[in-house]
């Protein structure tokens, strides 16, 4: 047998001083979205790491100029697509804003309802899928479980479950069906108790707090300063919720808290989710008390909304009215505006530019992941490597609204 | 310059100018139909009503009015003012005229709103002035509620043949009589008429005659609902698929501004319409000139061709065995040709129906290759000598006294112009350098040619004489047959360029759509043969080419670029 030859003048017990990168992302399972860590390691501790989250780029923005205004829905649907109805609310306000237009009250309670619920799927899906990457895989089944019900109620209500593009300037495509109050209630009760069960098992689980207490923290100054809002943001303990500090809709009518953590950790992220879940269930419960069974859902204005299908059909006045709302677009006055809504991971802002033509001249959307997703690398810089998951998931990033 | 009031805006105007007039001018739009700023005053829609405040100390005339209360239901006795048609009344200083501010013009304008649809057909659909009508556009802006009139409409004839380009539409018609007026006062054809009268009435032709003067495409022009449609345009194009660029008519030597309308998905032209140009053809083109868009995709050659030798068969030359060619072995062969060619007996023939740029780039190329070739390096450069330099176009055609010319060419007036002081011959008398073997070689624009009078085929035939033909045309022509190396130009859509009319004003075209398949613009073409033969070409764009003839074409007159006017529509 021959003899290797080992090279005896190096120390075997010495460790290679060269940094270790690794790459997660841009199709790992745990980066959500199409997403890319680039970190450098030494040993399992990240020294650097650099976020990328250009992979996923349609030109939303650009794309939203060439059609009318109206023609927008399906792009905003697709920015958060975990709570596309949000997205739809948020915009129809801001071109509401700049129109000077007031929704009937059976919209806007309507939309509150139905955005709530949106928000309810959206921590759901986040808070379920954090806990599945840790291993724990039963919460992630029921929380989707309960998802599941509200994308059942969405379908039922838009008859999409993911992109709905149910929103209009100046109201809703449609009224809610008559059993929308029903399977809300009854999908909201089943919800709290899937939370309520999820709870028990996952916060007496050593291994689950362990991975989240104390992980990945940031300060409340840090995260104001890279511009963080929604749930991230509140649980480094300040209560920013554009629903309470600046209300919109019908906002101001409703009773609920705005939960916030202490320490700023992955945990307290986690937990403030599930918190609000619960205001959510709060204010879907009253806004189907204030939500009235008849009346319009549209406000009744010609140049914005749609005439109904028989005038158009029979009457000269209906057929120019839909012609010139389809063919020409509605028109916005010109002018700017910015208009901001609490959407699934905060504030959600449109700034619009309209040169009074039937098409934007400029849709620019502040999406509150692509900020909060910024946070990434300081967030998990210093961490070990298996704190990555947990950070991430927190965070909650949607690759639909980091798309730049 | 006296002032009035509109809405408390003071505005200047011109003694004798009326109200609508006055506020166009500022900038202010008063709904109308049947005013036209071409045409006599007829004050029949009355959508242009407004309220003329009384002179100071003066009562207002007041009419006395039953309106309807909704709350009580009942009709009460009430005051309104005599509106005013804006088009018909003439300002005085001082006026103050009350439009956007009067309440009762707003009632007022609303009511004729909906009466014009009282008895209009659920038509948008199928119409081809869905996207620019009036009704839609001053229902929303004036009215934006649904008729009360419940029963049935009165119902009219539809798709009236009125003549080879019009077809008619009686319930979708106003009877704004803008058509009428038109044949009657521009035209000077009074063909058409107005029958009966009330919901009943209709737009007839005279008996025993066609709506078929040559500005028959002008009423549907004018029309400003989509009662008359041209035949030619109907159920082609949806208006808002459409983009326009501001064109300059190729039909005749008068120039007639115009919109060449064309669809940026198919790079399709679909229309023209007519540009204001006071100057020019102020509101009107004629109907050859409507329809002269058509050429940019009938009849178009779209290959380069090769032919090795000729035949005369009948007197008239043919290309023997001709070959479709890659568009760069067709500019070797012109290179070639060029090149090989004695410089004493190479002839440039220019074309009236190419834009200024074209048939400079092509003089030019001819100056340098010549030059080049009977000089050598180091010589001074002479311009080409005129007996060398010819000039064609399309055959002289109808004129009239309105606007249609007898030169049916855009350009004769730029072309003799870039030879100045001398002028190009004519093609009689390249024919005649040709017979008399002065001639051997022609480096040729366009494809028509314009023979003259006397024996045209046999001067057409003696470009069968030639060793060599070297053509840059857009259409198929006598050219395009005879020539050794045919070589696919641009038309005039395909690209911005400049074309002197008979007034010897110099008009920009600009460019619709792209080159037609493998063509390309001329000058582009003769700075490519340019390039293989090793020559100096110093434009290579339009503004190096631009600025290499600038000042060339001397007018009898100052050029204005400026005589173009961006089109007020009206």
């Amino acid at each position: 047998m021959e003899t290797q030859d080992l090279d005896l003048e190096r120390s075997e017990l010495e460790l290679d001083a060269e940094p270790m990168f690794l790459n997660v992302g841009p199709a790992h399972p745990a980066m959500h979205g199409t997403v890319r860590c680039q970190m450098e390691l030494s040993g399992e501790v990240i020294e650097r790491v650099d976020v990328q989250v250009g992979y996923l780029h349609r030109g939303f923005e650009k794309m939203c100029e060439r059609g009318t205004w109206s023609q927008v829905y399906p792009y905003v649907d697709r920015c958060n697509y975990v709570s596309p109805m949000l997205n739809n609310v948020g915009f129809s306000q801001a071109c509401e804003k700049m129109l000077g237009i007031e929704v009937t009250p059976r919209c806007a309670y309507y939309r509150i309802a139905l955005g709530e619920l949106a928000r309810i799927s959206d921590h759901l899906t986040c808070d379920g899928a954090m806990a599945m990457e840790l291993g724990a895989f039963t919460p992630f089944l029921w929380m989707i479980k309960g998802r599941e019900m509200i994308w059942d109620i969405m379908e039922e209500e838009t008859g999409a479950r993911l992109t709905h593009s149910f929103g209009r300037i100046g109201g809703m495509a449609s009224p809610p069906t008559e059993g929308f109050k029903d399977t809300a209630r009854a999908a909201v009760a089943e919800i709290l108790s899937i939370i309520h069960e999820s709870e028990q098992l996952l916060f007496g689980n050593r291994i689950f707090l362990d991975r989240l207490q104390g992980i990945g923290k940031i300060s409340a100054e840090d995260a104001i300063s890279l511009g963080w809002t929604g749930p991230c943001l509140r649980a480094c303990g300040v209560p920013y919720d554009v629903r309470k500090a600046h209300p919109y809709g019908r906002y101001d009518e409703f009773d609920f808290d705005v939960p916030v953590g202490s320490e700023g950790d992955c945990l307290d992220r986690f937990v403030v989710r599930l918190e609000e879940i619960k205001q959510s269930a709060r204010i879907i419960e009253q806004a189907l008390k204030k939500l009235p069974n008849s009346g319009p859902i549209n406000v009744d204005d010609p140049r914005v909304v749609l005439p109904p299908k028989q005038e158009v059909y029979n009457t000269i006045e209906g057929t120019i009215r839909h012609f010139k709302v389809i063919m020409e677009g509605l028109k916005i006055p010109a002018g700017e505006v910015y208009s901001y809504s609490e959407g699934g991971n905060g504030e959600l802002g449109f700034y619009l530019v309209s040169d009074g033509s039937g098409t934007p001249y400029r849709v620019r959307i502040r999406p509150p992941c692509f900020l909060v997703t910024s946070g990434l690398e300081r967030v998990i810089t210093g961490a070990m490597v298996s704190d990555v998951v947990p950070c991430f998931g927190s965070l909650n990033m949607i690759g639909g609204e980091c798309d730049r | 310059m006296p002032t009035f009031k509109i809405d408390g805006r003071e505005i200047p105007f011109e003694k004798g100018e009326t109200v609508i007039q006055a506020a166009q001018r500022a900038g202010i739009d008063i709904p109308h139909y049947c005013w036209h700023p071409g045409l006599s005053v007829a004050a029949n829609c009355r959508m242009c009503l407004v309220e003329v405040a009384p002179p100071p100390g003066r009562p207002a005339l007041m009419l006395n009015v039953l309106s309807y209360d909704p709350d009580t239901g009942e009709y009460v006795d009430q005051q309104k003012p005599k509106l005013q048609p804006a088009c018909q009344q003439v300002v005085a200083e001082g006026m103050d005229i009350r439009s956007e501010s009067s309440k009762h013009v707003a009632r007022a304008r609303a009511a004729v709103q909906e009466f014009l649809l009282l008895n209009h057909p659920v038509d948008c659909p199928i119409c081809d002035q869905a996207g620019e009508c009036r009704l839609q556009d001053y229902w929303l802006e004036h009215q934006h509620e649904a008729k009360r009139m419940r029963d049935e409409p009165v119902h009219k004839p539809k798709a009236q043949v009125f003549g080879p380009t019009i077809v008619y539409d009686a319930e979708r018609c106003i009877v704004c009589t803008r058509c009428v007026r038109f044949c009657e006062e521009v035209a000077q054809d009074p063909v058409l008429s107005v029958r009966e009268r009330g919901n009943v009435n209709e737009i007839v032709v005279s008996p025993g005659r066609e709506l078929d003067h040559p500005y028959t495409l002008m009423t549907e022009y004018v029309c400003p609902v989509g009662a008359l449609t041209a035949a030619d345009f109907r159920f082609k194009a949806r208006v808002w698929f459409l983009r326009s660029v501001r064109s300059v008519c190729q039909g005749c030597a008068t120039g007639c501004n115009a919109h060449l309308d064309y669809d940026p998905r198919n790079q399709t032209v679909y229309r023209h319409r007519p540009r204001e140009n006071q100057q020019v053809n102020r509101y009107w083109m004629c109907d050859e000139g409507m329809l002269d868009y058509q050429r940019v995709h009938d009849n178009r050659l779209l290959e380069a061709r090769l032919a090795t030798g000729r035949v005369n068969r009948g007197g008239t030359p043919q290309p023997e065995s001709p070959e479709a060619v890659p568009v760069g072995a067709a500019l070797d062969r012109a290179a070639e040709l060029l090149r090989s060619a004695d410089p004493a007996k190479v002839a440039v023939l220019l074309s009236a129906q190419h834009s200024l740029e074209d048939n400079f780039a092509l003089l030019d190329l001819a100056q340098r290759a010549l030059w080049s070739a009977s000089a050598g390096a180091g010589a001074r450069r002479e311009p080409l000598s005129a007996s060398r330099v010819f000039a064609t176009g399309r055959p002289a055609g109808e004129g009239d006294q309105i606007l249609r010319h007898q030169d049916k060419n855009p350009n004769s007036a730029g072309v003799a112009a870039l030879l100045a002081p001398a002028r190009p011959q004519n093609f009689a008398a390249l024919s005649a350098a040709i017979d008399a073997g002065a001639i051997t070689h022609v480096i040729a624009l366009g494809s028509d040619v314009d023979p003259g009078n006397v024996a045209g085929d046999s001067r057409i035939a003696s470009l069968g004489r030639l060793q060599a033909l070297i053509t840059l045309g857009t259409w198929e022509g006598p050219l395009s047959r005879a020539a050794h190396v045919l070589l696919p130009a641009s038309s005039w859509a395909e690209s911005d360029g400049q074309f002197m009319n008979a007034q010897g004003m110099v008009q920009e075209s600009e460019q619709a759509i792209q080159p037609v398949g493998p063509s390309r613009p001329a000058w582009k073409l003769a700075a490519a043969i340019g390039v293989r033969l090793g020559l100096p070409i110093p434009w290579r764009t339009l503004e190096e080419l631009r600025a290499a003839f600038a000042g060339r074409p001397q007018p009898a007159e100052p050029v204005s670029k400026r005589s173009l006017q961006p089109g007020a529509v009206s």
